[in-house]
């Protein structure tokens, strides 16, 4: 009769001998084996070959260009990269992009006429060179040259002059353009003195302004 | 840059002005005392249509020799134009402003071939 101890030994020596004759392998040594199968060596990986690149047909060459012309902004640098050649689709739409615009067009938008021709009568010129004249004579400062009698005779005939045509319908600025060569005071002393000489209030100046459309 | 072909001169008065458009430019030729001058329509104040106002002779305050004033006259040589809108003066020779000749108008060349006025623009 064999003891306990004695069979438990048979059994450990039985499983090894299994394991090297390579009748029973263990999980772990069996993985491994499988890994080592299925990847070359690294001798083999360096003689084997890659599959051969195939070329893409000039239709996904364009559809190609065309996807990347879609997010590449036209006349940059990696627009003008992008065209490798003429007629490729990309090409076609930067040259477009570097074609000269066309010229714009003259579109008149306003005719504004020269003023209206001044009409020179003889007395208007005389008139002209008698202002010239007053106006040399206060730029010299010396105001005695036009005597207060001659002044009077030329305010009283100007005044005449202008509401006669102020009557006749035929109103116009009485400074015109002039007006930025008399100073606000002068202006002011003048119709004042004007408004005296003749005994009228401003507040009569008011009521008549207020009736009338002068 | 191209020539744009404005009129012909021989229709065009002395004292008249064209605004023309020419793209997105608006300009203001003016023909005055027989040359031809253009320039931005666009004051520089803001934005008014500055070729548009009144053409005034410039207002001018000669001194004596103590140095005070002769009065206001008008020059009899240089004009001005007149923004409507806020009254910025620009000189009709160079469109400078009269009060700070550094701001000005944009100027555009004119080219006269006989007849025919064009703008550089």
């Amino acid at each position: 009769m064999s003891s306990p101890k004695a069979s438990t030994r048979t059994k450990a020596a039985a499983k090894a001998a299994d394991v090297k004759s390579g009748a029973r392998k263990p999980v772990a040594a069996k993985a491994k084996s499988a890994k080592a199968a299925a990847k070359p060596s690294l001798k083999e990986a360096s003689t084997k070959k890659a599959p051969a690149q195939v070329d893409p047909s000039p239709a996904q060459k364009a559809a190609f260009l065309k996807a990347m012309a879609a997010g590449v902004k036209l006349d940059s640098a990696a627009s003008r990269a992008l065209v490798k050649k003429k007629g490729s689709p990309f090409a076609a739409t930067q040259e477009a992009v570097n074609a000269p615009a066309p010229a714009p067009k003259v579109e008149v938008l306003r005719r504004i006429p020269a003023p209206a021709a001044i009409i020179d009568t003889p007395e208007s010129k005389t008139a002209l060179a008698l202002a010239a004249l007053i106006e040399k004579a206060i730029d010299s400062g010396d105001l005695g040259k036009v005597q207060p009698h001659a002044q009077q005779a030329l305010v009283a005939a100007l005044c005449k002059l202008y509401a006669a045509h102020a009557e006749a319908g035929e109103r116009f600025n009485i400074l015109g353009q002039r007006s930025a060569t008399v100073a606000a005071t002068d202006v002011m002393v003048v119709c004042g003195a004007l408004l005296k000489a003749v005994d009228l209030q401003v507040f009569e100046l008011g009521m008549w302004q207020s009736w009338s459309s002068g | 840059m191209a020539e744009q072909f404005v009129g012909k001169a021989s229709e065009f008065k002395d004292g008249e002005r064209q605004i023309i458009r020419i793209g997105e430019d608006e300009i203001g030729v003016f023909r005055h005392q027989g040359e031809f001058y253009a320039y931005s329509n666009f004051c520089l104040h803001q934005g008014g249509p500055a070729c548009e106002g009144l053409t005034i002779a410039r207002v001018i305050e000669p001194l004596r020799e103590d140095k005070t004033s002769m009065g206001l006259h008008f020059s009899e040589t240089d004009m001005n134009f007149v923004c409507p809108w806020h009254g910025y003066e620009y000189d009709m020779k160079t469109g400078a402003h009269i009060a700070d000749p550094r701001v000005k108008l944009r100027k555009y060349d004119i080219v006269r071939k006989g007849d025919e006025v064009y703008v550089v623009a």
